[in-house]
């Protein structure tokens, strides 16, 4: 009587998640002892490939979990359940300086999950392959709405959650790179949260007119969002990153018209010559360019530009006049903005003037510049173009160290999760401590 | 369609409007929001009144356009939430603790098709109010699964292979005299990894005609097993046959000629012989309202073809030689099928194995209070609809009561998966 061969069963649930949601990879039906790799492929919309893989060893039962069980080898190693995902790498001979960001988050990102005998570091498509599955991760949940944004002469994109609302909503700034990134509204409206991604370097009007825009554009967008008759005006936040923390900072101090529920700052700072214009802010920047630094790869340190923290306070938002609960997300190996520095620049300053209960300091050792949303990829550094005239292109160092940046992205995420929906959705309250985190 | 969409409102009873000047609508979610047919979800409230009646409802459109309903009834605990996978509905289209309650409690909503509304619980109220929405998505096929109209050899069906170089375990798929072609529980083996095959051999238009009639016999069925035996990417001594209804005396005579070897057999509800007569040798037969005498009728004029396929009422030539399988079988009851003889049918199947010192073949699964249709779990049933409109509008029963019928289904799957697993599998 022959043997049967070995019928390997590979499974990944949920095959459908958002990409905040965790799934279990298993691989099943396998001799105990059996060597195997699993290995993660993913085409980015540039048309560059990804990809991460591990090692593993099937126990007693003939099975893998990679949820339990440790990848001795391959992108990362030991338990980690959703390694294939954040430690993807462009595939070798790819360009360098890439970095994964989606631009169409209607549609999933598709990695595909296979299974190949051995132990295997390299030239995946010529080995024996067992098994392979196929699972999306996307940005936006069924019934969220996708609403382009242009009046009051806005580039905006308005994400609305299911359902009739009234939704608290949320201002979604990103940084100096510009353009309009929708990815981490989406998902933020996937979680319940009206979000509008606002693109305020290279929007429709500074493209026609020359001209940066001002604090009335961001007050604009403040008031798109207060008046939509599906979010409720009173419960309004706003989101920066990096240079966006900068006008989330301005505004939640100085503003007359934003009346903010709760701010979240993540890698940014409060050096900014107050009073003047959102271009007088950048110019400031850029006087001190001189203190660029270059790592032994030639790639851009920035952190300096901001470095010493000036004592002059005309020269920072003045933190002790906040007035709404702020979480501040630091990565203490960030190369791009000095974001560990300010933020305990602002600690100290928020002490003085006693408003500090309203601020939570999230600080990630190893962590880099780029926190985003979990369980994408991490680039240490990528190719920037900056949204000067004429525009420059550069690989900016943006720090942190595979895993450490992996866990912390992880982390804020799901802190940043609570702290948003317990100040947009709990019942009010001036206070910044929360027990469930 | 791949997938139907599930929407799930929160609602207040009465008419209480929710002032929106200080708190947002409250935050329903689901987990997962994009699931399988036969995955669990599991949803959630949060951000309510304490202590306040909350009604959470489902809705879905089906592929034909009707709307189908179910709610439930719930207090949110101290903390305002409400947890469908911790709390009990206290009213509504089911009672008591159900996490997938509102998915088969789902029924006909009030103005849909005549005809789907038989077996319709109660009448639901439209509150006025809707506090909050959430979106689920539930598909038949997860991604990379490909599904192929297979017209081959005079071969009709579909059939789904799972993503992957295969090869892979496969199931032969065949359903009742309905006919036509059901293709969402071979698109869920596939989703599983199995290669699956559902095979049409009744009412298709690409088949032989006419329509109301078999007109297919065992060279056809023998033609649907040798293609996928012979296809690349399935293992051909790995494949098992599953039948519902007349699916089972289809399965039952496939698998009892010599040189078909399936390596395993799941019947559910279905006869052990053929409840039409047979026109020649190979299996073709008559049509099947030729014979109502085994025909029975309730008060309300609706049709019961029980009696129809009680062994001794079977066309005797009709009936498989059971004796002569040779490899694992699973009978899947329905207590109380009002369409098909199933309990007798699994105890002749079962004594005439045993007779020929094959018992430890046999499996049985039966459930008290589930009807004839059973079929994935977290789909509606009902207990009777729409069989035919000529010559006269005729309404057949199923059987099978809400709670009990959908626990069948749970319960029979999870089972039917573990079987496939151990008899295709290892």
């Amino acid at each position: 009587m022959s043997m049967k061969p070995l019928c390997v069963k590979l499974s990944v649930q949920p095959s459908r998640g958002l990409v905040d949601e965790k799934f279990t990879v298993l691989v099943q039906n396998l001799l105990p002892g059996f060597q195997l790799t699993v290995h993660a492929l993913h085409q980015c919309e540039d048309g560059h490939s990804w990809e991460a893989f591990a090692h593993y060893t099937a126990d007693a039962t003939g099975t893998v979990n990679v949820s339990q069980d440790p990848s001795l080898d391959g992108t990362y190693s030991g338990v980690e359940p959703m390694g294939l995902l954040w430690s993807l790498r462009p595939v070798p001979g790819s360009k360098s300086g890439l970095r994964m960001r989606k631009k169409n988050v209607q549609t999933p990102m598709v990695v595909t999950i296979s299974v190949y005998q051995g132990h295997q570091m390299e030239g995946f498509l010529d080995r024996v392959l067992l098994a392979s599955v196929v699972v999306e991760r996307w940005y936006m949940a069924p019934g969220v709405r996708r609403v382009p944004i242009t009046d009051g002469k806005l580039t905006a994109t308005l994400f609305l959650p299911s359902g009739p609302g009234p939704f608290p909503g949320l201002l979604d700034l990103w940084g100096n790179g510009g353009k309009l990134v929708e990815y981490r509204a989406a998902l933020l409206a996937s979680h319940g949260i009206a979000s509008m991604a606002l693109d305020y370097l290279t929007p429709q009007i500074t493209k026609e007119t020359g001209k940066i825009v001002d604090n009335d554009y961001f007050e604009t967008a403040y008031r798109v969002l207060e008046q939509h008759p599906q979010i409720l005006g009173s419960r309004i936040a706003m989101l920066g990153l990096s240079f966006g923390t900068s006008v989330t900072l301005r505004m939640a101090v100085y503003s007359q018209v934003v009346k903010l529920s709760c701010a979240v700052c993540i890698s940014g700072s409060h050096v900014q010559p107050i009073g003047g214009s959102v271009e007088e802010i950048l110019s400031y920047f850029n006087k001190n360019a001189d203190k660029t630094r270059f790592d032994e790869n030639n790639q851009v340190i920035w952190r300096d530009l901001l470095l010493p923290i000036p004592t002059d306070p005309s020269l920072k938002v003045d933190m002790g006049r906040l007035q709404c609960p702020l979480m501040l997300v630091v990565g203490e190996d960030d190369q791009n903005w000095p974001s560990y520095e300010c933020a305990m620049d602002m600690k100290e300053m928020m002490e003085r003037a006693g408003n500090s209960h309203l601020l939570t300091v999230l600080s990630y050792k190893n962590a880099g510049h780029l926190i985003e949303p979990p369980f994408m990829p991490f680039a240490r550094a990528s190719t920037f173009r900056t949204v000067t005239n004429p525009p420059t292109k550069v690989m900016a160092l943006w720090g942190g160290e595979l895993v450490a940046h992996s866990r912390a992205q992880e982390d804020a995420w799901r802190k940043m999760l609570v702290f948003l929906r317990e100040n947009l959705y709990g019942s009010m309250k001036h206070s910044a401590s929360f027990s469930n985190l | 369609m791949n997938f139907c969409h599930l929407q799930h409102k929160a609602q207040v009873p009465g008419g209480v409007r929710w002032t929106s000047s200080c708190r947002p609508a409250p935050l329903l979610t689901a987990s997962p929001v994009r699931a399988l047919i036969d995955d669990k979800i599991s949803i959630r409230g949060h951000f309510l009144p304490p202590r306040c009646p909350v009604t959470v409802c489902a809705q879905m459109q089906s592929d034909d356009g009707d709307l189908w309903e179910a709610f439930a009834h719930f207090n949110t605990n101290s903390d305002g939430t409400v947890n469908l996978t911790r709390d009990p509905s206290v009213g509504g289209s089911y009672l008591g603790c159900e996490p997938m309650g509102l998915l088969w409690g789902l029924q006909p909503a009030p103005g849909a098709r005549e005809g789907l509304r038989q077996g319709h619980v109660s009448p639901s109220e439209r509150p006025s109010t809707e506090l909050a929405a959430v979106t689920a998505e539930r598909w038949y096929m997860a991604p990379g699964v490909r599904r192929i109209e297979i017209r081959q050899n005079g071969v009709v069906g579909t059939l789904f292979l799972p993503p992957g170089p295969g090869p892979f375990p496969a199931m032969l798929d065949m359903w009742g005299m309905g006919g036509g072609l059901v293709e969402y529980r071979s698109a869920l083996f596939a989703s599983r990894g199995y290669a699956s095959f559902s095979l049409a051999y009744i009412g298709h238009k690409d088949l032989p005609g006419p329509q109301n009639r078999i007109n297919v016999g065992d060279p056809y069925f023998n033609s649907a097993f040798q293609l996928l035996q012979d296809h690349p990417q399935v293992y051909p001594d790995r494949i098992g046959i599953i039948g519902l209804s007349f699916g089972v005396y289809l399965t039952l005579r496939l698998a009892s000629h010599s040189g078909i070897k399936p390596s395993c057999l799941i019947c559910i509800n279905g006869p052990a012989g053929s409840t039409i007569k047979l026109t020649d040798a190979d299996g073709k037969t008559e049509q099947m309202e030729n014979d109502q005498k085994y025909w029975t009728y309730d008060d309300q004029g609706n049709v019961s073809f029980r009696a129809v396929s009680l062994p001794a009422n079977l066309s005797p030539e009709s009936k498989v030689k059971l004796e002569h399988l040779t490899c694992p079988l699973m009978y899947i009851v329905g207590e109380d099928d009002l369409s098909a003889s199933s309990i007798e049918n699994a105890n002749l199947i079962e004594e005439t194995l045993s007779a020929a010192g094959k018992s430890q073949l046999f499996t049985r699964l039966s459930y008290p209070g589930a009807g004839h249709l059973i079929e994935p779990p977290y789909t509606p049933n009902s207990r009777a609809s729409l069989w035919s409109v000529k010559p006269q509008k005729l309404v057949t029963l199923w059987g099978g009561h809400l709670a009990p019928h959908a626990a069948a289904q749970e319960d029979s799957w999870k089972k039917i998966l573990e079987y496939m697993e151990t008899n295709l599998r290892h």
